[in-house]
Protein backbone atom coordinates (compact mmCIF):
# COMPACT_ATOMS: atom_id res chain seq x y z
CA UNK A 1 0.00 0.00 0.00
CA UNK A 2 1.41 3.01 -1.09
CA UNK A 3 -0.78 6.27 0.11
CA UNK A 4 2.20 8.92 -1.39
CA UNK A 5 2.03 7.72 -4.81
CA UNK A 6 -1.78 6.71 -5.23
CA UNK A 7 -2.28 10.46 -3.69
CA UNK A 8 0.01 12.16 -5.62
CA UNK A 9 -1.66 9.91 -8.69
CA UNK A 10 -4.88 11.48 -7.93
CA UNK A 11 -3.86 15.18 -6.68
CA UNK A 12 -1.21 15.80 -7.51
CA UNK A 13 0.06 17.88 -10.52
CA UNK A 14 3.05 18.45 -12.44
CA UNK A 15 5.61 16.76 -9.84
CA UNK A 16 8.30 18.14 -11.73
CA UNK A 17 8.08 21.75 -11.20
CA UNK A 18 8.31 23.02 -7.12
CA UNK A 19 6.12 25.84 -7.50
CA UNK A 20 3.47 22.93 -8.74
CA UNK A 21 4.73 20.79 -5.82
CA UNK A 22 4.30 23.08 -3.45
CA UNK A 23 0.38 24.63 -4.68
CA UNK A 24 -0.72 20.77 -4.54
CA UNK A 25 0.81 19.74 -1.32
CA UNK A 26 -0.63 22.91 0.58
CA UNK A 27 -4.11 22.61 -1.18
CA UNK A 28 -3.86 18.73 0.03
CA UNK A 29 -2.88 19.68 3.31
CA UNK A 30 -5.13 22.55 3.92
CA UNK A 31 -8.08 21.38 1.59
CA UNK A 32 -7.96 24.68 -0.19
CA UNK A 33 -9.50 25.06 -3.44
CA UNK A 34 -7.35 25.93 -6.29
CA UNK A 35 -8.76 29.39 -6.32
CA UNK A 36 -8.10 29.79 -2.76
CA UNK A 37 -4.33 29.06 -3.41
CA UNK A 38 -1.57 32.05 -4.27
CA UNK A 39 1.79 32.90 -3.88
CA UNK A 40 0.74 35.21 -1.61
CA UNK A 41 -1.22 33.15 0.86
CA UNK A 42 -0.83 33.70 4.95
CA UNK A 43 -1.81 31.58 7.35
CA UNK A 44 -4.34 34.38 8.33
CA UNK A 45 -5.74 33.89 5.43
CA UNK A 46 -6.41 29.86 6.48
CA UNK A 47 -9.25 28.72 8.27
CA UNK A 48 -7.49 25.19 8.64
CA UNK A 49 -3.93 26.71 9.19
CA UNK A 50 -3.89 25.46 12.90
CA UNK A 51 -1.67 23.94 14.67
CA UNK A 52 -2.26 20.58 14.01
CA UNK A 53 -2.24 21.75 9.87
CA UNK A 54 1.10 22.79 11.11
CA UNK A 55 2.54 19.29 11.54
CA UNK A 56 0.95 17.99 8.69
CA UNK A 57 2.54 20.85 6.50
CA UNK A 58 5.42 20.26 8.07
CA UNK A 59 5.44 16.08 7.30
CA UNK A 60 4.71 16.82 4.17
CA UNK A 61 7.15 19.04 3.14
CA UNK A 62 9.62 16.85 4.50
CA UNK A 63 7.58 13.99 1.77
CA UNK A 64 8.02 16.64 -0.69
CA UNK A 65 11.40 17.89 -0.72
CA UNK A 66 13.52 15.92 1.50
CA UNK A 67 13.79 19.38 4.30
CA UNK A 68 13.07 18.33 7.98
CA UNK A 69 11.70 21.29 9.37
CA UNK A 70 12.41 22.17 13.16
CA UNK A 71 9.83 22.76 15.49
CA UNK A 72 10.81 26.45 15.71
CA UNK A 73 10.57 26.97 11.86
CA UNK A 74 7.43 25.09 11.21
CA UNK A 75 6.13 27.18 13.66
CA UNK A 76 7.17 30.48 12.74
CA UNK A 77 6.08 29.79 9.46
CA UNK A 78 3.35 32.76 8.46
CA UNK A 79 2.86 31.95 4.59
CA UNK A 80 3.87 30.36 1.39
CA UNK A 81 6.38 32.63 1.14
CA UNK A 82 8.36 31.56 4.04
CA UNK A 83 7.61 28.07 3.22
CA UNK A 84 9.53 29.10 -0.50
CA UNK A 85 12.35 31.23 1.18
CA UNK A 86 13.36 28.43 3.59
CA UNK A 87 13.55 25.89 0.83
CA UNK A 88 15.21 27.96 -1.54
CA UNK A 89 17.65 28.18 1.19
CA UNK A 90 18.02 24.52 1.24
CA UNK A 91 18.62 24.58 -2.17
CA UNK A 92 15.14 23.86 -3.96
CA UNK A 93 14.19 25.97 -6.78
CA UNK A 94 11.26 28.01 -7.53
CA UNK A 95 12.44 30.02 -10.00
CA UNK B 1 -24.72 -32.07 17.66
CA UNK B 2 -22.50 -33.39 20.71
CA UNK B 3 -22.59 -32.43 24.37
CA UNK B 4 -19.91 -30.61 26.27
CA UNK B 5 -20.13 -30.17 30.39
CA UNK B 6 -23.97 -30.88 30.20
CA UNK B 7 -24.91 -28.64 27.51
CA UNK B 8 -26.00 -29.63 23.90
CA UNK B 9 -24.16 -27.95 21.44
CA UNK B 10 -25.90 -26.95 17.93
CA UNK B 11 -25.19 -25.68 14.81
CA UNK B 12 -26.75 -24.36 12.11
CA UNK B 13 -26.52 -27.46 10.08
CA UNK B 14 -28.19 -29.46 12.90
CA UNK B 15 -31.49 -28.08 11.18
CA UNK B 16 -34.44 -26.71 12.23
CA UNK B 17 -35.61 -29.63 13.71
CA UNK B 18 -33.10 -29.91 16.05
CA UNK B 19 -33.07 -26.80 16.97
CA UNK B 20 -37.11 -27.03 17.62
CA UNK B 21 -36.47 -30.22 19.82
CA UNK B 22 -33.64 -28.45 21.58
CA UNK B 23 -36.26 -25.57 22.80
CA UNK B 24 -38.95 -28.13 23.79
CA UNK B 25 -36.28 -29.91 26.34
CA UNK B 26 -36.13 -29.09 29.86
CA UNK B 27 -31.81 -28.41 29.37
CA UNK B 28 -29.92 -25.49 28.26
CA UNK B 29 -28.63 -25.80 24.68
CA UNK B 30 -25.55 -23.90 23.06
CA UNK B 31 -26.62 -22.54 19.47
CA UNK B 32 -23.24 -21.97 17.59
CA UNK B 33 -22.62 -20.74 13.89
CA UNK B 34 -21.38 -22.58 11.44
CA UNK B 35 -17.67 -22.26 10.91
CA UNK B 36 -17.20 -20.25 14.10
CA UNK B 37 -13.54 -21.38 15.13
CA UNK B 38 -14.83 -22.08 18.43
CA UNK B 39 -12.63 -25.05 19.78
CA UNK B 40 -14.81 -27.67 22.28
CA UNK B 41 -11.92 -27.12 24.75
CA UNK B 42 -12.82 -23.21 24.53
CA UNK B 43 -16.57 -24.14 25.44
CA UNK B 44 -15.14 -26.92 27.81
CA UNK B 45 -13.54 -24.07 30.18
CA UNK B 46 -16.52 -21.64 29.63
CA UNK B 47 -19.14 -23.56 30.73
CA UNK B 48 -17.57 -25.63 33.55
CA UNK B 49 -18.67 -22.67 36.15
CA UNK B 50 -22.19 -22.36 35.13
CA UNK B 51 -24.62 -23.02 38.10
CA UNK B 52 -27.18 -25.31 37.81
CA UNK B 53 -29.71 -23.45 37.56
CA UNK B 54 -28.81 -21.77 34.56
CA UNK B 55 -28.26 -25.04 33.02
CA UNK B 56 -32.24 -25.24 32.34
CA UNK B 57 -35.03 -23.43 30.30
CA UNK B 58 -32.64 -21.43 28.51
CA UNK B 59 -30.55 -21.13 25.55
CA UNK B 60 -27.17 -19.85 24.97
CA UNK B 61 -26.05 -17.45 21.70
CA UNK B 62 -22.45 -16.12 21.30
CA UNK B 63 -21.44 -12.97 20.68
CA UNK B 64 -18.63 -10.69 20.10
CA UNK B 65 -18.14 -8.60 23.82
CA UNK B 66 -16.15 -5.19 23.82
CA UNK B 67 -12.70 -6.28 23.83
CA UNK B 68 -13.76 -7.98 20.36
CA UNK B 69 -13.66 -11.70 22.13
CA UNK B 70 -16.30 -13.93 21.78
CA UNK B 71 -18.87 -14.05 24.72
CA UNK B 72 -21.50 -16.78 25.37
CA UNK B 73 -24.85 -15.02 26.83
CA UNK B 74 -27.64 -16.92 28.36
CA UNK B 75 -31.13 -15.93 26.76
CA UNK B 76 -34.80 -17.46 29.12
CA UNK B 77 -36.87 -18.89 27.27
CA UNK B 78 -40.12 -17.58 28.50
CA UNK B 79 -38.87 -14.00 28.29
CA UNK B 80 -37.82 -14.41 24.60
CA UNK B 81 -41.52 -16.09 23.56
CA UNK B 82 -42.68 -12.81 25.04
CA UNK B 83 -40.23 -10.56 22.93
CA UNK B 84 -41.75 -12.45 19.94
CA UNK B 85 -45.47 -11.41 20.76
CA UNK B 86 -44.21 -8.14 21.94
CA UNK B 87 -42.87 -7.86 18.53
CA UNK B 88 -45.65 -9.09 16.97
CA UNK B 89 -48.03 -6.46 18.12
CA UNK B 90 -45.08 -3.57 17.42
CA UNK B 91 -44.66 -4.63 14.16
CA UNK B 92 -48.03 -5.28 13.01
CA UNK B 93 -47.03 -8.86 12.06
CA UNK B 94 -50.42 -10.72 12.32
CA UNK B 95 -50.82 -11.11 8.17
CA UNK B 96 -47.78 -12.10 7.78
CA UNK B 97 -47.93 -15.76 7.16
CA UNK B 98 -43.98 -16.34 6.20
CA UNK B 99 -40.53 -15.34 6.89
CA UNK B 100 -38.17 -15.46 4.70
CA UNK B 101 -34.61 -16.19 6.28
CA UNK B 102 -31.46 -14.34 4.57
CA UNK B 103 -29.05 -13.87 8.11
CA UNK B 104 -27.83 -17.11 10.06
CA UNK B 105 -30.18 -17.65 12.71
CA UNK B 106 -27.48 -17.78 15.30
CA UNK B 107 -27.62 -14.15 15.06
CA UNK B 108 -29.78 -13.29 18.28
CA UNK B 109 -31.98 -11.03 15.55
CA UNK B 110 -33.08 -13.55 13.19
CA UNK B 111 -33.14 -16.02 16.09
CA UNK B 112 -36.07 -13.92 17.60
CA UNK B 113 -37.54 -12.00 14.79
CA UNK B 114 -37.60 -15.03 12.79
CA UNK B 115 -37.37 -18.46 14.22
CA UNK B 116 -38.49 -17.81 18.00
CA UNK B 117 -41.08 -15.71 16.52
CA UNK B 118 -42.43 -18.24 13.56
CA UNK B 119 -42.26 -20.56 16.07
CA UNK B 120 -44.76 -19.00 18.74
CA UNK B 121 -46.98 -17.69 16.22
CA UNK B 122 -47.33 -21.10 14.25
CA UNK B 123 -45.86 -19.31 10.75
CA UNK B 124 -43.39 -20.57 8.21
CA UNK B 125 -39.88 -20.34 7.66
CA UNK B 126 -38.63 -19.84 4.16
CA UNK B 127 -35.18 -20.72 4.26
CA UNK B 128 -32.73 -19.88 1.57
CA UNK B 129 -29.02 -20.10 1.51
CA UNK B 130 -28.93 -15.90 1.77
CA UNK B 131 -27.25 -13.68 -0.78
CA UNK B 132 -24.68 -16.21 -1.61
CA UNK B 133 -27.49 -18.04 -3.61
CA UNK B 134 -29.72 -15.12 -5.35
CA UNK B 135 -31.25 -17.25 -7.85
CA UNK B 136 -32.67 -19.29 -4.83
CA UNK B 137 -33.63 -16.65 -2.93
CA UNK B 138 -35.17 -14.53 -5.09
CA UNK B 139 -37.02 -17.90 -6.37
CA UNK B 140 -37.97 -18.09 -1.99
CA UNK B 141 -39.11 -14.38 -2.36
CA UNK B 142 -41.21 -14.31 -5.31
CA UNK B 143 -43.08 -17.27 -4.28
CA UNK B 144 -44.27 -16.51 -0.95
CA UNK B 145 -47.01 -14.29 -0.11
CA UNK B 146 -47.18 -12.12 2.75
CA UNK B 147 -44.32 -12.48 3.97
CA UNK B 148 -41.12 -10.97 6.07
CA UNK B 149 -37.67 -10.15 5.55
CA UNK B 150 -35.31 -9.09 8.19
CA UNK B 151 -31.75 -7.65 6.51
CA UNK B 152 -28.87 -5.62 8.22
CA UNK B 153 -28.02 -2.33 6.05
CA UNK B 154 -24.96 -3.36 4.24
CA UNK B 155 -27.29 -6.01 2.31
CA UNK B 156 -29.41 -3.67 0.45
CA UNK B 157 -26.12 -2.51 -2.21
CA UNK B 158 -25.61 -6.82 -2.41
CA UNK B 159 -28.91 -7.34 -3.02
CA UNK B 160 -29.54 -4.36 -5.15
CA UNK B 161 -26.26 -5.90 -7.41
CA UNK B 162 -27.33 -9.73 -7.06
CA UNK B 163 -31.14 -9.22 -7.86
CA UNK B 164 -30.93 -6.25 -10.39
CA UNK B 165 -34.09 -4.84 -10.90
CA UNK B 166 -36.51 -7.62 -9.80
CA UNK B 167 -39.38 -6.39 -7.29
CA UNK B 168 -41.19 -8.43 -4.74
CA UNK B 169 -44.40 -8.08 -4.39
CA UNK B 170 -45.05 -10.84 -1.49
CA UNK B 171 -43.13 -9.50 1.10
CA UNK B 172 -45.30 -7.03 3.65
CA UNK B 173 -42.63 -6.25 6.24
CA UNK B 174 -38.92 -5.39 5.60
CA UNK B 175 -37.06 -5.69 9.33
CA UNK B 176 -33.37 -4.25 9.49
CA UNK B 177 -31.49 -5.05 12.79
CA UNK B 178 -28.25 -2.31 13.83
CA UNK B 179 -27.84 0.61 14.40
CA UNK B 180 -28.48 4.05 12.23
CA UNK B 181 -31.42 3.03 9.68
CA UNK B 182 -30.00 2.94 6.34
CA UNK B 183 -32.21 6.02 5.15
CA UNK B 184 -30.33 6.52 2.04
CA UNK B 185 -31.59 2.87 0.61
CA UNK B 186 -34.83 4.00 1.40
CA UNK B 187 -35.73 4.58 -2.47
CA UNK B 188 -33.98 1.12 -3.34
CA UNK B 189 -35.93 -0.61 -0.36
CA UNK B 190 -39.00 0.44 -1.58
CA UNK B 191 -38.52 -0.26 -5.35
CA UNK B 192 -37.66 -3.84 -4.28
CA UNK B 193 -40.39 -4.14 -1.77
CA UNK B 194 -42.93 -2.35 -3.43
CA UNK B 195 -45.86 -3.25 -0.71
CA UNK B 196 -43.52 -3.98 2.44
CA UNK B 197 -43.84 -1.72 5.75
CA UNK B 198 -40.31 -1.10 7.02
CA UNK B 199 -39.14 -1.04 10.19
CA UNK B 200 -35.91 -0.54 11.98
CA UNK B 201 -34.38 -2.55 15.03
CA UNK B 202 -32.18 -1.86 17.29
CA UNK B 203 -30.78 -3.74 20.11
CA UNK B 204 -27.55 -5.78 21.27
CA UNK B 205 -26.97 -9.30 21.72
CA UNK B 206 -27.42 -8.86 25.84
CA UNK B 207 -30.74 -7.60 25.22
CA UNK B 208 -31.87 -10.80 23.51
CA UNK B 209 -31.60 -8.89 21.63
CA UNK B 210 -34.59 -5.80 20.98
CA UNK B 211 -34.71 -2.41 22.52
CA UNK B 212 -36.42 0.05 20.20
CA UNK B 213 -38.39 0.01 17.17
CA UNK B 214 -38.92 2.32 14.73
CA UNK B 215 -41.09 2.20 11.92
CA UNK B 216 -39.48 3.68 8.49
CA UNK B 217 -41.85 6.63 7.71
CA UNK B 218 -41.71 8.22 11.31
CA UNK B 219 -38.61 10.15 10.97
CA UNK B 220 -35.96 10.47 8.61
CA UNK B 221 -33.14 11.10 10.40
CA UNK B 222 -31.18 8.11 10.42
CA UNK B 223 -29.66 7.91 14.41
CA UNK B 224 -33.33 7.67 15.11
CA UNK B 225 -34.04 4.46 16.28
CA UNK B 226 -37.36 5.44 17.42
CA UNK B 227 -38.69 4.53 21.09
CA UNK B 228 -38.25 1.64 23.28
CA UNK B 229 -40.72 -1.64 23.16
CA UNK B 230 -43.36 -2.38 25.99
CA UNK B 231 -41.09 -3.73 28.57
CA UNK B 232 -37.85 -1.95 27.85
CA UNK B 233 -36.78 0.46 29.74
CA UNK B 234 -33.66 2.95 29.19
CA UNK B 235 -31.29 5.91 30.14
CA UNK B 236 -28.18 7.63 29.49
CA UNK B 237 -25.52 8.08 31.54
CA UNK B 238 -23.34 10.71 32.62
CA UNK B 239 -20.66 9.90 30.13
CA UNK B 240 -23.99 9.49 27.03
CA UNK B 241 -23.84 6.02 27.19
CA UNK B 242 -26.95 3.81 26.55
CA UNK B 243 -27.84 1.69 29.53
CA UNK B 244 -31.39 -0.44 29.34
CA UNK B 245 -33.53 -2.58 31.59
CA UNK B 246 -35.53 -5.08 29.77
CA UNK B 247 -37.61 -7.98 30.78
CA UNK B 248 -36.38 -9.76 27.54
CA UNK B 249 -32.88 -9.88 28.36
CA UNK B 250 -30.10 -12.17 29.12
CA UNK B 251 -29.87 -13.16 32.66
CA UNK B 252 -26.52 -14.39 32.14
CA UNK B 253 -23.24 -14.13 30.13
CA UNK B 254 -19.56 -15.86 29.82
CA UNK B 255 -17.38 -13.02 29.60
CA UNK B 256 -13.99 -13.68 29.00
CA UNK B 257 -14.28 -17.04 30.99
CA UNK B 258 -16.02 -15.89 34.27
CA UNK B 259 -19.85 -16.36 34.39
CA UNK B 260 -21.59 -13.13 35.17
CA UNK B 261 -25.39 -13.74 36.19
CA UNK B 262 -27.31 -10.28 35.51
CA UNK B 263 -29.94 -9.21 38.16
CA UNK B 264 -33.16 -8.07 36.73
CA UNK B 265 -32.62 -4.23 38.76
CA UNK B 266 -29.43 -4.39 37.18
CA UNK B 267 -29.23 -1.37 34.33
CA UNK B 268 -26.72 -3.16 31.53
CA UNK B 269 -24.92 -0.75 28.43
CA UNK B 270 -26.01 -1.62 25.37
CA UNK B 271 -22.86 -0.76 24.01
CA UNK B 272 -23.78 2.97 21.80
CA UNK B 273 -23.90 6.48 23.11
CA UNK B 274 -26.86 8.34 22.80
CA UNK B 275 -29.56 10.39 24.03
CA UNK B 276 -33.07 10.10 24.55
CA UNK B 277 -35.29 12.99 22.52
CA UNK B 278 -38.32 14.99 23.65
CA UNK B 279 -40.26 12.63 21.84
CA UNK B 280 -39.08 9.54 23.67
CA UNK B 281 -37.11 8.15 20.32
CA UNK B 282 -33.62 7.37 21.11
CA UNK B 283 -31.26 9.09 18.87
CA UNK B 284 -27.48 6.92 18.71
CA UNK B 285 -24.80 8.73 18.68
CA UNK B 286 -22.51 5.67 17.75
CA UNK B 287 -20.83 2.78 19.23
CA UNK B 288 -19.03 3.39 22.75
CA UNK B 289 -15.94 2.90 20.90
CA UNK B 290 -17.01 5.33 17.92
CA UNK B 291 -16.79 8.34 20.17
CA UNK B 292 -13.83 9.56 21.58
CA UNK B 293 -11.47 12.74 22.25
CA UNK B 294 -8.62 13.16 19.68
CA UNK B 295 -6.54 16.30 20.73
CA UNK B 296 -9.55 17.45 23.21
CA UNK B 297 -12.21 17.21 20.45
CA UNK B 298 -14.85 15.26 21.26
CA UNK B 299 -15.35 13.02 18.32
CA UNK B 300 -18.24 11.08 16.78
CA UNK B 301 -17.85 8.63 14.17
CA UNK B 302 -21.67 8.59 13.28
CA UNK B 303 -21.79 12.34 12.85
CA UNK B 304 -18.83 11.90 10.53
CA UNK B 305 -20.50 9.29 9.05
CA UNK B 306 -24.14 11.38 8.65
CA UNK B 307 -22.17 14.20 6.92
CA UNK B 308 -20.25 12.12 4.75
CA UNK B 309 -23.49 10.50 3.62
CA UNK B 310 -24.62 13.72 2.62
CA UNK B 311 -22.23 13.58 -0.06
CA UNK B 312 -21.55 9.62 -0.71
CA UNK B 313 -24.82 7.46 -1.12
CA UNK B 314 -22.74 4.20 -1.31
CA UNK B 315 -21.09 2.44 1.88
CA UNK B 316 -18.31 4.40 4.24
CA UNK B 317 -17.13 2.71 7.57
CA UNK B 318 -14.27 4.12 9.39
CA UNK B 319 -12.35 2.09 11.71
CA UNK B 320 -9.77 2.83 14.52
CA UNK B 321 -6.28 3.91 14.59
CA UNK B 322 -3.76 6.11 16.77
CA UNK B 323 -1.51 8.88 14.33
CA UNK B 324 1.99 9.58 15.04
CA UNK B 325 1.59 10.97 18.26
CA UNK B 326 0.11 8.26 20.01
CA UNK B 327 -3.71 10.15 20.09
CA UNK B 328 -6.46 7.99 18.94
CA UNK B 329 -7.80 8.53 15.49
CA UNK B 330 -9.93 6.96 12.82
CA UNK B 331 -9.51 5.75 9.46
CA UNK B 332 -12.48 6.21 6.73
CA UNK B 333 -13.20 3.56 3.79
CA UNK B 334 -14.87 3.88 1.07
CA UNK B 335 -16.58 1.28 -1.71
CA UNK B 336 -16.66 1.04 -4.21
CA UNK B 337 -13.61 3.17 -5.21
CA UNK B 338 -14.49 6.49 -5.78
CA UNK B 339 -14.06 9.12 -8.57
CA UNK B 340 -11.50 11.98 -7.73
CA UNK B 341 -14.06 14.82 -7.88
CA UNK B 342 -16.28 12.70 -4.84
CA UNK B 343 -13.24 12.62 -2.85
CA UNK B 344 -12.68 16.03 -3.36
CA UNK B 345 -16.28 16.39 -2.22
CA UNK B 346 -15.97 14.48 1.01
CA UNK B 347 -12.72 16.58 1.90
CA UNK B 348 -15.15 19.64 1.41
CA UNK B 349 -17.79 18.51 3.91
CA UNK B 350 -15.01 17.81 6.12
CA UNK B 351 -13.27 20.96 5.63
CA UNK B 352 -16.39 23.15 6.16
CA UNK B 353 -18.21 21.13 8.87
CA UNK B 354 -15.24 19.82 11.38
CA UNK B 355 -12.50 21.16 12.60
CA UNK B 356 -9.23 19.42 11.78
CA UNK B 357 -8.51 16.74 14.71
CA UNK B 358 -12.43 15.46 13.14
CA UNK B 359 -10.90 14.69 9.92
CA UNK B 360 -10.05 10.96 9.44
CA UNK B 361 -5.94 10.26 9.27
CA UNK B 362 -6.75 8.57 5.66
CA UNK B 363 -9.59 7.58 3.18
CA UNK B 364 -9.09 4.53 1.76
CA UNK B 365 -11.20 2.78 -0.71
CA UNK B 366 -12.09 -0.99 -1.03
CA UNK B 367 -13.87 -2.84 -4.43
CA UNK B 368 -15.96 -4.11 -2.19
CA UNK B 369 -16.93 -4.60 1.60
CA UNK B 370 -16.37 -7.92 3.40
CA UNK B 371 -18.82 -8.56 5.53
CA UNK B 372 -19.06 -10.76 8.52
CA UNK B 373 -21.72 -13.99 8.30
CA UNK B 374 -24.32 -11.89 10.02
CA UNK B 375 -24.30 -9.43 7.30
CA UNK B 376 -22.68 -6.96 8.94
CA UNK B 377 -18.99 -5.13 7.41
CA UNK B 378 -16.14 -6.97 9.33
CA UNK B 379 -14.07 -4.12 10.34
CA UNK B 380 -11.64 -6.42 11.04
CA UNK B 381 -10.68 -7.30 7.44
CA UNK B 382 -11.79 -3.73 6.29
CA UNK B 383 -8.76 -2.70 8.33
CA UNK B 384 -6.06 -5.18 7.07
CA UNK B 385 -7.30 -5.37 3.51
CA UNK B 386 -4.22 -5.51 1.28
CA UNK B 387 -5.95 -4.66 -1.90
CA UNK B 388 -7.62 -0.63 -0.09
CA UNK B 389 -5.83 2.12 -1.76
CA UNK B 390 -5.02 5.23 0.18
CA UNK B 391 -6.66 7.79 -1.60
CA UNK B 392 -5.90 11.01 0.80
CA UNK B 393 -4.29 11.19 3.78
CA UNK B 394 -3.74 14.06 6.39
CA UNK B 395 0.00 13.44 7.31
CA UNK B 396 -0.30 13.29 10.73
Amino acid sequence: MDSKNIGTVIFGGNVNENPSRLADLLMDVFLLEPDEYSLDLSKADVDTWDSLGTVAMAVGIQEEFGYHLSPEEAIGIESVQDIIHILTEEGVEFD
Amino acid sequence: MREIEGFSILEESDGIEALDSAWDGPETFIFLPERSGIKDDWLFTQLREVPSHYRRERFCLLTSGSTGEPKLVFGVRQRTENLARTLHLAQNSEHVRTTVLTLPLTYSFAFVNQWVWARVHNRRLGLTNGLSDARKLAKVLDETQDSMICLVGAQIPLLSRTLGESSFEGVIRVHFAGGPFPESELPTIHKMFPRAEIYNNYGCAEAMPRLTLRKAEISDVPNDVGPPLEGVRLRITDTGDIEFQSEYRVDAQISESQFEPINDEEWFPSGDKGEIAGNGHLILHGRSNAVFKRYGEKISLMQLSKRVGEVWGSPAMFYNETDGSGEPGHVLVLSPIPEREEVLEILRVLRNNFPRAHWPLRIEALDEVPLLPNGKEDIALISNNPSKIVLWTQRI
